[in-house]
């Protein structure tokens, strides 16, 4: 569409001196998530404070897994509501990009929080019950922001104008988190969680070992740094794109 | 004073506005009857088909409030779907936009699906509650909750269907787009129901019936500040 004359839409791989800078100083900073994220896992596997209570035993490891991928999957989110009010606001359709690979990103790690989820409560919450799946208010309220990210995308390609597609997705998106707001209003009120510091149960702070925190706030900005990460190359990789397609695949 | 009475007319031309679309919409449903006829088939064979599967089968309170609350919101995602459809299908989007402002549009539109939800769902229900020969003590409980469920339906919908006349056969979309946004009006209704159908008494439900207030409210008011992207060229 726009060819990719305009200068703000070539920003990140042009090659003036001060956006090269820039492209080493990210550079440099994935290189440190990269370090970063190895550490944090060496020290998931090989710290022992989480092996002492009963039920949990080793499987307390997947704290530092599968508790941080939903706070990125939530931020992700977040993001892309953001990205959306720049969209109706601009009418640029570099916030549009945005919104779909903050979004894709939503879901990627919606999916890989629910599948540690699952498996790790079939283990301990539902041992010896069979049960795969208790309508538990995080799981559900995780499974309604995927069905929201599946009817995004939906709706995406029932669209063909580039413009009515960035807009109508991003009205989309808006509308999607004051029903969010809601729901995370609404499910604590009328469903029971076994989930720590909601339904009555300990909060997190009180059952949790300290030194699991040690690695467990760290980790938390690991994923935070991975799934920034995997934006930025999302979001090259679709410039890229439009660039030598001339338009812009979704 | 010259300024309150420019207000005053303001305001006037937009309610004016707002009613025209509104009857509008009144006189072509009363003329077709499209949408009402539909509804009203859909209905009453979805319900014949849960009477039919249950048989003679008691089922709790719980199943019940389940089961007429997913039948009222699959019927009101079918009827409202045409909401915007007809327009872009008759072409008078142009026309409408020409003469009316987006929140004038979205208002008269509003008015009539709450109508005719309301209306629909009164009627689905009671329909419901006869053939499960299921009595209910506290009616108007029932008939407040259903109102306000109502409420935030048609809220939730009316944005979307703009949204889905935008976009090429747009068919059951609306429902894939509306279902997951009210899952918390789903899970508020069906809560409250099964209260009023246990008689579990006015303060049990109190608080639910605040916060349908809320969400009616909050959909409504993201839809107006919402509505005018999706509406213009």
């Amino acid at each position: 569409m726009c060819g990719g004359s305009d200068l703000a839409y070539n920003l990140g791989y042009g090659l003036s001196f001060s956006q090269s800078n820039m492209t080493l100083v990210v550079k440099r900073i994935k290189i440190g998530i990269a370090v970063w994220m190895t550490a944090v896992i060496l020290a998931a596997f090989v710290l022992s404070a989480a092996t002492k209570l009963p039920i949990l035993e080793q499987t307390a490891r997947n704290l530092y897994f599968h508790v941080p991928m939903w706070f990125t999957m939530m931020m992700a989110y977040f993001v892309s509501a953001y990205f959306a009010v720049q969209v109706l606001r601009t009418e640029d359709l570099v916030w549009d990009m945005k919104v779909v690979e903050a979004t894709r990103i939503a879901m990627l790690f919606g999916v890989l929080g629910m599948l540690t989820g699952i498996v790790w409560s079939r283990f301990t919450w539902f041992l010896g019950t069979g049960k795969w799946w208790g309508s538990d208010p995080k799981q559900m309220m995780a499974a309604v922001q995927l069905l929201i990210s599946g009817a995004y995308f939906v709706l995406r390609s029932a669209l063909d104008n580039p413009r009515l597609r960035a807009r109508i997705s991003a009205v989309y998106t808006l509308f999607s988190v004051v029903s969010m707001i809601f729901l995370l209003y609404v499910l604590p009120r009328l469903t029971e969680s076994l989930h720590p510091g909601t339904g009555g149960n300990p909060a997190f702070d009180k059952i949790t070992d300290p030194t699991m925190r040690l690695v467990f706030y760290p980790a938390i900005l690991g994923f935070f740094g991975i799934a920034w990460w995997l934006f930025d190359q999302r979001v090259r990789l679709a410039r890229v794109e439009e660039d030598t397609e001339g338009f812009y695949i979704q | 004073m010259p300024h309150t009475t420019q207000t005053h007319s303001k305001l006037r031309y937009w309610f004016n506005g707002a009613y025209a679309v509104f009857e509008k919409d009144v006189r072509l449903e009363l003329r077709s009857r499209y949408a009402l006829n539909m509804l009203l088939m859909f209905i009453a064979s979805t319900l014949f088909l849960v009477v039919v599967s249950l048989g003679n089968e008691v089922i709790g309170t719980r199943v019940q409030a389940a089961l007429v609350w997913v039948i009222l919101l699959f019927g009101s995602v079918i009827g409202l779907g045409r909401g915007f459809v007809s327009e872009v299908d008759q072409g008078t989007v142009l026309l409408l936009q020409l003469h009316t402002r987006g929140s004038m549009v979205y208002a008269g539109k509003l008015a009539f699906n709450i109508v005719l939800l309301f209306l629909l769902n009164v009627l689905a229900l009671g329909a419901f509650l006869l053939l499960m020969n299921i009595s209910v003590e506290n009616l108007w409980q029932l008939a407040l909750v259903l109102f306000l469920g109502t409420l935030g339906l048609s809220g939730t919908t009316t944005l979307l269907a703009a949204m889905i006349a935008r976009t090429r056969n747009s068919g059951p979309l609306l429902a894939v787009l509306a279902f997951p946004l009210l899952i918390p009006l789903l899970m508020s209704v069906v809560a409250a129901t099964n209260t009023i159908l246990l008689n579990g008494g006015w303060e049990r439900i109190q608080e639910t019936c605040v916060t349908l207030v809320a969400f009616a409210g909050s959909v409504i008011s993201a839809s107006v500040l919402l509505f005018d992207y999706v509406w213009r060229e």
